[in-house]
């Protein structure tokens, strides 16, 4: 489904050339691998109230890795609302959500299109049902609110031409990302929510070399490793301690219960240091 | 079972039973009562009289007629009671009044809810502040607790202000009134106006709630949420503090919770997990550091905003970064510095926008300065619009019609007594020349003898009317137009009848010669000198047309009679000369109008032999066209006004002066509205330009159809026809002339008048003034002569009117 009522970018990627340095690292995909503690999140800059025509809007950035090339996420949202429905949408008791969240066309390495695709769409779900769970929606009736996202830059890799086989690994970065962010948005506009929700990633990852055994780390950087072989993103209120969303993807052995526990766990734990940014950072928009 | 069975089944006995039980039990009660009283008061003893009856009864009542308890309660209550509570605002009252019961309470009530408050903050103390934020508003005396040092209000608003000065307060009374919090101000970029966007009503509450929420939070608050987040940024051994952010009691409900949380779903740990048991737990990982971290410090992981991020939030400190991967890609110091300084397409652009904008500047700072001047003098150029539509070519249209190889053109006015055969002859001249054919001359000839007219058929070529032609008379003027190899003839056929002189004054006034037809059989002739042919005569000399053709018709009458015809000649050239028409400008044809003798063709008849001087066609083109006045202003007299499909205001007239093109703007008087000429049709042909002198159809565009009427003028918008209700006049009178009624006709134009004045009676040679203000003017005599119309007329200088009164010209003259 082509649109063509603009002038669209080529379909294929293009890179900016990269030259070489003179001391001439060949391996540049090995780098350094992870740099971080496997439950350590990357620095994140989180800021509310930048868009001064929404009702609520935040900005969120995940730092780049140490390799250069990989840009990070950046993710901007504006909350709309609560306003009322229009005339036509039948009576509704409480808050009607709309999550939408569009990869702005050079945010990722493939160029996306200007009309959401359906992993955006997929997104969008997610988001909703992240939020749903932390709204209180009762307290709006007849009315509705739209949560709007846009990826500035998806946390990608630009350098690496192996590609990682499936984009999941990066689209559970950036759904942890929306929903700390759209957390962060909709407490800036000032609608009640029993607690602010943050997205947390964990993976089971393999690293390169030999005898390396897999193991669990937050926050990942699918560059960073050899192979994911799952992921969970999940949403999480913590002082409920309430999991709201949950996204769990990969083959783990079905035999071991258990690795599915120490993932959630995991996801957990990466979702509650990103909940004290999100804390913090309120905080100092209030006082 | 059915409702009708449970009626049917009712005992009606019992129900009445009952109610004489609720009796029985009254009448106990009242017995029980008394009796309690009675106890009641014995164990009070003495303090009996402390306590009314009523109270003893309600404590009785309340109790059920325990006497115990009612003495007891009645003791706490009424006898042993303690002083009443005074709070503290009272005793601050520097008059010492005492409150009311009632208003102690109240305040008790007040004390004890901020009290728990207070203990509601505290408890809540360790919740971050958004949370706070909405748990607030569900306690709604937060501020009252919050802010102990207020007083209430406890009595009425007199009791207040009861010692209160007016002005001079005392600085302790006066209250501390506390600026709302400013709200914090957004880093106003990405867009969006500066303004506000409108809010709607949920918005504005939302956002009253969390204006709310933010003046609140009270210092206190804000450092107790500062002292957490340095708690938790510094490395803090206490794991409990570190993961729980709650302290008190809230926080140990919400472990609770969470380890029954625990319990049900063994898939979601808890913080609080030993290294031993996650290590168990976590067969894979293997790597001891793993678990270690999380019990080590976890700093929060805010980061620096990214060079994006800065550019977007603080625009105005721009950081200039090089980027050290630009500068490694190995491009010399001196091209960077040559892409430093704007480029040579940037300075000129630069410069062409500077100076685009001067010369306006200059503009204005002139007009500034002779803005008066430029008023007076602006003002003396105002003038109607008359821009021509783009339609217009913009034609020379003298230099046109000085080219145009044109035949000459000129329209005669046919006049003469009533059936003098003006018509007929007309009629025979248009079938002889071809412009009729013979088969509707047949046609009509056929249609006229079966109402037995059979004579009349050639004057219905020209009388179409229906009323014309049952009567057999012609009433409005008749025009048709014939060309001869040298001219361009219109024929104007007026009517003959006195009725209808008005209709021969529009004609006259259209023509540039006459011809007046004469009945030259006996008896018709001498009718007719007296009656219109007189007249006729008069009017046209009157209306300024010199010259004549005479025709004298019906010769084959009396056989041809030259006697005849040189009688008549000579009686009416005696006339004409009279009348004022010079010899040379008189020319007598003998014709028959029926049979067309000497009309177009010289006459075959014998007896015509006589006769050797031209025929009517001949006499008609040896006449000269008078002089066209195509260098005065344009002026247009409207002889008929009617609707086309080109226009909805199609006038017909002819152009008195000057020269009109299509497109051109012009004004019609009186009702001075503009109009633009859409197009012209000369001669019933599609033309772009017209002269004086020409008969013309216009086709008007912009103007409302009700501001044309016939006889109205069509004028240059720069030159207007002036128009006026009095206006002074020479004139010729045919009758006795005195201050009266008239009406004045000038073409089509007829309007109802007065003469209010006669100034002066003048020499009909010389001009000169014979005699001053005279009471009456003779036949014959030429008089100045000032008249009032009833409504404004275009009239100006120069022009011929008729002024009639009763059916008969009275007189006739030069517009002064």
């Amino acid at each position: 489904m082509a649109d063509r009522r603009r002038i669209n970018g080529p379909p294929g990627a293009t890179m900016a050339p990269v030259f070489e340095d003179d001391a001439g690292q060949p391996e540049i995909k090995n780098g350094k691998g992870r740099d971080r503690a496997p439950n350590i999140i990357r620095k994140t800059f989180l800021k509310t109230g930048v868009t001064p025509s929404a009702s609520g809007s935040a900005y969120l950035e995940f730092e780049g890795s140490s390799k250069s090339g990989v840009s990070g996420l950046k993710l901007s949202c504006t909350v709309h609302g609560p306003r009322s429905l229009p005339r036509s949408s039948p009576f509704s008791p409480h808050i009607v959500l709309s999550a939408h969240v569009k990869y702005a066309p050079f945010a990722t390495k493939q160029r996306r299109g200007y009309l959401r695709d359906p992993s955006e769409r997929d997104l969008g779900t997610h988001l909703e049902t992240a939020l749903r769970g932390a709204i209180i929606a009762d307290r709006w009736p007849k009315s509705g609110v739209d949560i709007i996202i846009s990826i500035i830059e998806g946390d990608q890799d630009r350098e690496t031409s192996k590609s990682q086989g499936d984009e999941t690994w990066d689209m559970m970065n950036v759904l942890s990302g929306c929903i700390t962010v759209a957390s962060a948005a909709l407490a800036d506009a000032g609608i009640d929510c029993v607690d602010t929700v943050a997205g947390g990633v964990a993976a089971l990852v393999q690293d390169a070399g030999e005898d390396s055994t897999p193991r669990i780390v937050v926050d990942p950087i699918p560059s960073d490793h050899e192979k994911v072989l799952g992921a969970c993103c999940v949403a999480y209120l913590p002082t409920r301690d309430e999991v709201t969303n949950l996204w769990f993807k990969g083959d783990l052995p079905a035999a071991d219960a258990g690795l599915y526990t120490q993932l959630v766990e995991n996801g957990i734990q990466a979702s509650r240091t990103a909940n004290r940014v999100l804390v913090e950072c309120l905080g100092e928009a209030t006082s | 079972m059915s409702r009708h069975r449970a009626i049917r089944n009712l005992d009606y006995e019992e129900v009445l039973d009952e109610y004489e039980v609720d009796l029985q039990e009254e009448e106990e009660n009242r017995l029980l009562m008394e009796q309690g009283v009675v106890d009641v008061r014995s164990a009070l003893d003495t303090e009996a009289s402390k306590v009314t009856k009523e109270q003893i009864e309600e404590a009785l009542w309340h109790y059920y007629f325990d006497v115990d308890k009612s003495v007891t309660y009645l003791t706490n209550k009424f006898i042993n009671r303690p002083a009443p509570k005074a709070p503290k605002p009272a005793t601050q009252k520097p008059t010492g009044k005492y409150l009311t019961p009632a208003t102690a309470t109240i305040s008790c009530e007040f004390e004890d809810s901020s009290d728990w408050a207070e203990n509601n903050r505290h408890g809540l103390g360790g919740r971050c502040s958004s949370q706070t934020g909405s748990r607030q508003d569900d306690v709604g005396f937060w501020v009252s607790g919050s802010c102990p040092s207020y007083p209430l209000p406890q009595a009425s608003l007199p009791a207040l202000f009861h010692d209160m000065p007016w002005g001079n307060i005392p600085k302790d009374r006066e209250s501390v009134l506390i600026p709302p919090v400013v709200p914090r101000s957004r880093c106003g970029l990405l867009g969006g106006t500066g303004a506000a966007p409108k809010m709607t009503k949920l918005q504005a509450l939302a956002a009253a709630r969390k204006k709310k929420a933010q003046e609140k939070s009270s210092e206190q608050e804000v450092e107790q949420t500062r002292a957490q987040m340095t708690g938790l940024s510094v490395n803090s051994s206490s794991t409990e503090k570190e993961n729980m952010p709650l302290s008190g009691a809230f926080s140990k409900r919400l472990k609770t919770s969470s380890s029954t949380a625990q319990g049900r779903v063994p898939i979601i740990p808890t913080e609080p997990r030993s290294e031993s048991e996650q290590q168990s737990a976590n067969p894979i990982t293997k790597e001891p550091e793993v678990v270690e971290e999380p019990a080590q410090a976890r700093p929060v992981k805010k980061a620096q905003p990214s060079a994006f991020a800065q550019t977007l939030f603080s625009s105005h400190t721009p950081t200039i970064t090089i980027r050290q991967d630009v500068v490694t890609l190995g491009l010399a110091p001196s091209v960077l510095e040559a892409f430093s300084k704007p480029s040579p397409d940037d300075i000129v652009l630069a410069a062409q926008a500077k100076a685009g904008k001067k010369p306006p500047a200059g503009q204005s700072k002139k007009s500034k300065s002779s803005n008066t001047d430029s008023l007076s003098s602006s003002v003396s150029e105002l003038k109607i619009d008359d821009t021509p539509l783009p339609k217009s070519r913009n034609i020379n249209v003298l230099s046109e019609f000085e080219k145009s190889t044109k035949k000459k053109s000129a329209s005669f006015v046919v006049v003469g007594h009533v059936d003098a055969g003006k018509s007929t002859m007309m009629g025979r001249l248009l079938l002889d020349l071809g412009v009729v054919d013979q088969r509707t001359v047949e046609k009509l000839r056929k249609e006229a003898h079966t109402i037995g007219k059979s004579s009349f058929a050639l004057a219905w070529v020209l009388d179409q009317g229906s009323e014309e032609r049952t009567r057999g008379v012609t009433i409005d003027i008749a025009t048709n137009r014939f060309e001869t190899e040298t001219t361009a003839f219109t024929i104007l056929d007026a009517p003959g009848h006195r009725d209808f002189i008005p209709n021969m004054i529009a004609g006259a006034s259209q023509a540039d010669f006459a011809v007046l037809v004469i009945d030259a059989s006996t008896g018709a002739f001498e009718s007719g000198l007296k009656g219109q042919t007189k007249e006729h005569s008069l009017l046209l000399r009157s209306m300024g047309v010199a010259r004549i053709i005479v025709a004298v018709n019906k010769l084959d009458m009396v056989n041809w009679s030259q006697e005849r015809f040189d009688e008549i000649k000579n009686q009416v050239s005696g006339f004409l000369s009279a009348t004022g028409f010079q010899k040379m400008n008189i020319a007598f044809v003998p014709v028959s109008g029926l049979h067309g003798d000497n009309m177009v063709k010289r006459s075959e008849n014998p007896a015509v032999g006589w006769y050797t001087g031209p025929t009517l066609i001949e006499e008609l083109e040896r006449s000269e066209p008078s002089a066209r006045a195509t260098k005065k202003p344009l002026r247009v007299n409207i002889s008929e006004v009617f609707r086309t499909q080109q226009s909805q205001a199609t006038v017909s007239g002819r152009v008195d002066a000057g020269s009109l093109q299509m497109g051109d703007a012009v004004l019609v008087q009186p009702a001075t509205e503009k109009a633009f000429i859409k197009s012209i049709l000369v001669d019933e042909a599609p033309a772009d330009w017209a002269v004086a002198g020409q008969s013309v159809v216009l086709h008007l565009s912009h103007i409302d159809p009700m501001h044309v009427k016939s006889g109205d003028i069509i004028c240059d918008p720069n030159k207007p026809i002036p128009k006026d209700k009095t206006f002074t006049l020479k004139a010729l009178a045919f009758d006795f002339l005195m201050p009266m009624q008239v009406d004045v006709h000038r073409g089509r134009l007829h309007s109802a008048g007065k003469i209010i004045a006669m100034p002066a009676l003048l020499d009909k040679t010389t001009g000169g003034v014979k005699k001053k203000n005279p009471r009456l003017v003779k036949p014959g005599e030429v008089a100045r002569v000032r008249v009032e119309l009833d409504d404004q007329v275009p009239l100006e200088a120069g022009q011929r009117v008729v002024l009639r009164s009763g059916g008969e010209t009275i007189a006739a003259g030069l517009l002064e």
